[in-house]
């Protein structure tokens, strides 16, 4: 990844990290302002529903009070008293006092306990109210569980007691907890408001009711309630009513209990759940802040990375312009133009870096300059130290039989003859070895150029080894190994060329296995290339002599003039293809040729 | 003591005398043998003579003229006596028609059977043929004879069962199956034998014919000058539909009717005591009962078992029915059969426990709907009372009106005071076979009777509850008139017909005036 894109990327993610933090703290204060606005509404609700509660409660014992005191009830209470058997007079009593106060509830109850009158169930009458001797006094509304002919109900009831004699007539009267008493409550909006009336030893969908009566969607309350059933405690909880989280709602479960009219501890400690008010508050309006944030967050962060982006281009550009400069020129300089140089436009780090960049190619120039210098002398050294060398070897022979042509001639004439004719032989067999030295030279200096034309190689291969046949046989101790690939390509090629490069190479493999050994030529294909080894089973390269193989008129041997693998890669190198060599000590060397099948066309124009 | 009158009056004068405020002999006692036609001046100034010599019983003297106001609770649409009614409307449409109309037989409390249009009757015996002598000379309102043809022909139209022929003065009735019960038969209002004329309106050889007739409202029949029994008193009866008993209670209360209809448990209270009218119930005539539909849910005998043994009668009958009627657990009360006490009507609820465990139904933990009629006001408390008394051992009954219905509760009329007939036709309204009878000579004797009831009961189709009365009520201007106590109002000697009216003031005064 370039610099430019890490430099984008850097600015970007800063960006987009910034929004993101900043939407995170925004998020979070809304949804903590949301909590305790929440809270508090649920909290003014159960206030408002306890407030309620309690003036019902005053109002149903204000109510139960005028029953107990009206003429009729005196004159039951007066009848009891008398020992009246006969109740079935007060029978639709019940029901005539309670529509005159307005009550869902009341019941005449007997000093035994029999219902005498029930306004509620009219057919209840002679039946026990085994709750009413305990709950009797001047104390205040309580939460009662009401048997009715249609199933229970929840009830506030207060009970009051007229006595007119020895003998007491409880009046138990009440209002319905329901629909009814959830719509007195004044809601705020976004808030609901359920009550569930724990009548049933299992949660019962039916008990759950709104405002309009049994509640839709029960069953995902249930758990809720559950909670409070079981813990008798306030418990508080999110209740999804679709897929949308809009829709949620944040439920605060109150507890309603009421004495256990049932146990026979009555102190207030040993309390029933009879109910469970349920304060609901609308999610939607913080989802929907929450959304808008968001989304808010996400354009100004999209607007923020566009900026961001256009912005850390433009920076980008202006920081990485003498990067890619520099870039550049380190390209060109690696690809051998030690003359590129850096524009310096600044006097910061990076007009600093460019100005030591173009000092360092300079200092490479020359260096380069000097190294080709001293290069040129060492060749020139080298050349003149294999000049002298090749040339000496024949010019001591030639001194030595001059001297002895003039020691003859001085001390022994008569044997001068003899040691004429020697003598000039042997010069004449000196003056032909300068001959065939300075040939060697002459033809490395005038390599010709190849004359291309389709060339099997495999043939070139069987041309030299027919050339060393005779060579080879005479020494049996190398044999010949072969492996030419079949339908090996035709390449464009100068057969007499290659011809002398391999016969180079078997000449060096010959020469390698004194002793003898093994000679292996392999041909083959390597995707558009061909490709030629020769390998020897002698006594390897050292490494230090592979990378000095090809320098020219270098030598391992006794008597090379190091030209031989120095043609070999100049006909290689002619041929745009490569030449490489492997040699591991005291097991062998392989020289490995790649020759294209067409010629490169940077080669066509090659001199 | 104003019986005594009319047969002194009857003695010495067996004619009236025009519409004056003479009085007349009871319809029922002298039957046919008096006509006002007949009367004669010669004997009208004797009677004239000696009523005022009886002065000190003038302001009880009968004397014609006068309408009676009478209330009735239905609001029927039409003058007939349908075959599955209500037995408000049963008894409203029996009432009304009856004063229109005659049978060939009437019975008393007792079952006996008594003349009406057919002086004699005998059977063979097999009881399959029976033959009726008629009254001569008896007309229908529309002046035609109610020849033996003519009677022969209405009674063949309601029985195509029958092979009904006329003689010379008599009517014969034959079938293929013996008629033990024929004359209980014929003496039901169904049986009233009346044409209609091209308005539908019934024409009869009653005591009164219809004058008008606003359907569901208003039915006013003046007094039949021909009627064979004599005229009534009274010049015409005015009878107001679709009064609720409290609505009439009320009227009554005010002086703005004559005669009503009365709860039974409203005649044990208030009017008991009230000095300005008087009240009667009659024997109980109707069976109160839970009937199980047919496709009820609870198909179980033990499960019905229970639910007949979970319920308190009594209870229900002191309070809700304020003591009227009596605890039943057979289908005829025990005024008709004198067996009913063999059937128990004790709530025993461990039992009703016990039978619920053995019950498979139980496990099911059905709710079982009861309904009820809604225009009976007692009907919803009882019903109430009962589900109540079903939950105490387990049992889950909800009172509806809507719903499905299991269980019903009914009333159902007994409207004869022979057995075998009340049971056939109780065990028609309840929806249950027909009792089977042996068809041996000896028939309906009690045992057969017991036999065939208990068939009915068996497997708890039906549960009796209470065997109830029919009340009625009439203000102080109404004289000479005593319900029946089979709930008409047409018995012998006790019809509307033999009535007359008094002014208040008279009323008022009147030592006797109070409960009877």
């Amino acid at each position: 990844m370039s610099f430019r894109k890490k430099l984008l990327l850097l600015f970007a993610a800063t960006v987009l990290l910034c929004v993101a933090v900043i939407s995170a703290s925004v998020y979070s204060t809304i949804r903590r302002s949301f909590e305790q606005a929440n809270q508090d509404r649920a909290n003014a609700v159960a206030a408002q529903f306890r407030s309620e509660f309690q003036r019902r409660g005053l109002e149903v014992v204000r109510k139960v009070e005028s029953v107990a005191a009206s003429e009729t009830v005196q004159h039951i209470a007066l009848d009891m008293n008398r020992g009246a058997t006969d109740s079935s007079d007060y029978v639709s009593e019940a029901r005539a006092l309670a529509g005159q106060q307005q009550l869902d509830f009341l019941e005449l109850v007997d000093n035994r306990g029999t219902t005498l009158s029930s306004a509620q169930w009219q057919a209840k009458f002679g039946y026990p109210e085994t709750a009413i001797p305990a709950a009797a006094g001047p104390g205040g509304a309580f939460l009662k569980r009401e048997e009715l002919a249609d199933g229970a109900t929840l009830g506030l009831f207060a009970v009051r007691v007229a006595r007119v004699g020895e003998q007491p007539l409880y009046v138990i009267g009440g209002e319905r907890l329901d629909q009814g008493f959830l719509s007195t409550l004044d809601i705020p909006a976004g808030t609901s408001v359920l009550l569930y009336q724990n009548l049933d030893a299992k949660w019962n969908p039916k008990s759950l009711l709104d405002l309009n009566g049994p509640a839709a969607g029960a069953d995902k309350i249930a758990p809720l309630v559950a909670r409070v059933r079981d813990t008798l405690q306030e418990s508080q909880g999110v209740i999804h009513w679709t897929s949308d989280s809009a829709d949620a709602e944040v439920f605060h479960a109150i507890p309603l209990t009421g004495p256990n009219l049932s146990s026979a501890n009555q102190s207030g400690a040993n309390r029933q759940l009879m109910g469970v008010l349920l304060v609901g508050s609308s999610r939607r309006p913080l989802i929907e802040l929450q959304r808008q944030v968001v989304s808010t967050a996400m354009l100004v962060g999209g607007a923020g990375i566009l900026v961001a982006v256009l912005a850390s281009l433009w920076f980008a550009a202006r920081v990485t312009r003498p990067v890619v400069s520099l870039a550049e020129a380190a390209r060109r300089v690696a690809a051998g133009d030690l003359g590129a140089k850096v524009e310096v436009e600044s006097s910061d780090e990076l007009g600093e870096l460019a100005a030591s960049f173009n000092r360092m190619t300079e200092d490479l120039v020359q260096q380069k300059d000097r190294t080709l210098q001293a290069e040129r002398v060492a060749a020139w050294r080298e050349l003149a130290r294999r000049l002298a060398h090749e040339l000496k070897n024949p010019l001591f022979p030639l001194q030595v039989t001059v001297e002895n042509l003039m020691r003859a001639k001085q001390k022994s004439p008569e044997m001068f003859e003899e040691v004429f004719h020697e003598g000039t032989a042997t010069l004449l067999a000196e003056i032909n070895n300068l001959k065939t030295i300075i040939g060697r030279f002459s033809e490395f200096s005038k390599m010709p150029q190849p004359q291309r034309r389709p060339t099997q190689v495999n043939d070139v291969v069987r041309s030299v080894l027919r050339v060393f046949h005779a060579q080879l046989q005479e020494k049996n101790q190398i044999s010949v190994h072969t492996e030419l690939a079949e339908a090996l390509p035709e390449i464009s090629a100068d057969p007499d060329l290659l011809h002398r490069a391999l016969q180079n190479l078997v000449l060096n493999a010959i020469d390698a296995m004194p002793q003898g050994g093994e000679l292996a030529i392999r041909t083959g294909t390597l995707g558009d290339r061909v490709e030629l080894s020769v390998s020897d089973t002698g006594s390897g390269l050292t490494q230090e002599e592979c990378g000095r193989l090809f320098t020219p008129y270098y030598t391992t041997k006794q008597h090379g003039t190091g030209l031989g693998l120095a043609i070999v890669q100049s006909v290689v190198s002619d041929h745009g293809g490569k030449i490489s060599v492997e040699s591991t000590k005291e097991k062998g060397t392989t020289f490995r040729i790649e020759l294209p099948c067409e010629p490169q066309p940077w080669q066509t124009g090659q001199t | 003591m104003r019986h005594i009158a009319y047969l002194f009056l009857a003695a010495i004068s067996p004619a009236r005398v025009g519409t004056g405020a003479l009085a007349r002999p009871s319809r029922a006692k002298l039957g046919c043998c008096l006509r006002p036609r007949q009367l004669s001046i010669r004997h009208g100034l004797l009677g004239a003579a000696l009523l005022t010599s009886i002065i000190a019983a003038a302001e009880t003297r009968p004397h014609y003229g006068g309408t009676l106001r009478v209330m009735m609770q239905s609001a029927t649409d039409a003058l007939e006596l349908p075959a599955n009614t209500t037995p408000a409307d049963y008894w409203d449409a029996a009432r009304t028609l009856s004063l229109i109309g005659d049978t060939l037989v009437k019975l008393d409390a007792q079952g006996r059977p008594e003349p009406a249009l057919a002086v004699a009757w005998q059977s063979d015996p097999s009881a399959r043929q029976w033959q009726f002598t008629l009254r001569r000379g008896v007309k229908f309102h529309d002046g035609s004879a109610a020849s033996p043809a003519a009677i022969a022909q209405i009674l063949g139209t309601l029985h195509s069962g029958w092979n009904v022929r006329a003689s010379a003065d008599s009517v014969s009735i034959e079938s293929e199956t013996p008629m033990p019960s024929l004359l209980a038969e014929l003496a039901l209002p169904r049986n009233l034998l009346l044409k209609r004329n091209g308005n539908g309106f019934p024409i009869g050889t009653g005591a009164f014919l219809v004058a008008e007739w606003q359907p569901g409202k208003l039915l006013k029949l003046a007094a039949n000058e021909e009627s064979w029994a004599g005229r009534p008193f009274v010049d015409a009866v005015e009878i107001e539909f679709g009064k609720s008993l409290r609505d009439q209670a009320i009227a009554l209360e005010l002086d703005k009717t004559d005669v009503i209809e009365a709860a039974p448990q409203a005649v044990g209270g208030a009017q008991r005591h009230s000095t300005s009218s008087s009240s009667s119930l009659s024997l109980p005539v109707e069976l109160l009962a839970l009937v199980f539909s047919a496709n009820s849910k609870a198909h179980d005998p033990r499960l019905r078992e229970a639910l007949a043994l979970a319920i308190d009668r009594k209870p229900i009958q002191s309070v809700l029915l304020k003591g009227a009627g009596e605890p039943a657990a057979s289908i005829l009360p025990n005024w008709m059969t004198g067996y009913s006490a063999v059937f128990s009507a004790q709530a025993n609820p461990q039992r009703a426990r016990a039978l619920l465990a053995d019950s498979r139904q139980l496990a099911l933990n059905l709710s079982y709907g009861l309904s009820y009629d809604p225009r009976d006001p007692q009907a919803q408390l009882i019903a109430e009372r009962i589900a109540l008394n079903a939950r105490e051992v387990g049992i889950t009954v909800q009172v509806s009106l809507s719903g499905a219905e299991d269980i019903r509760l009914m009333r159902v009329v007994l409207p004869s005071p022979d057995p075998a007939t009340s049971l056939t036709e109780a065990a028609r309204q309840l929806g249950l076979p027909q009792p089977g009878f042996p068809t041996t000579p000896r028939g309906n004797s009690l045992d057969d009777l017991y036999q065939a009831e208990r068939s009915l009961l068996n497997g708890y189709a039906v549960i009796p509850l209470f065997h109830l009365p029919v009340a009625s009520a009439g203000s102080a201007r109404v004289r000479d008139w005593e319900p029946g106590r089979l709930g008409e109002w047409s018995e012998a000697g006790l019809s509307l017909a033999d009535v007359w009216l008094t002014d208040r003031r008279l009323a008022d005064s009147r030592p006797e005036a109070g409960s009877r």
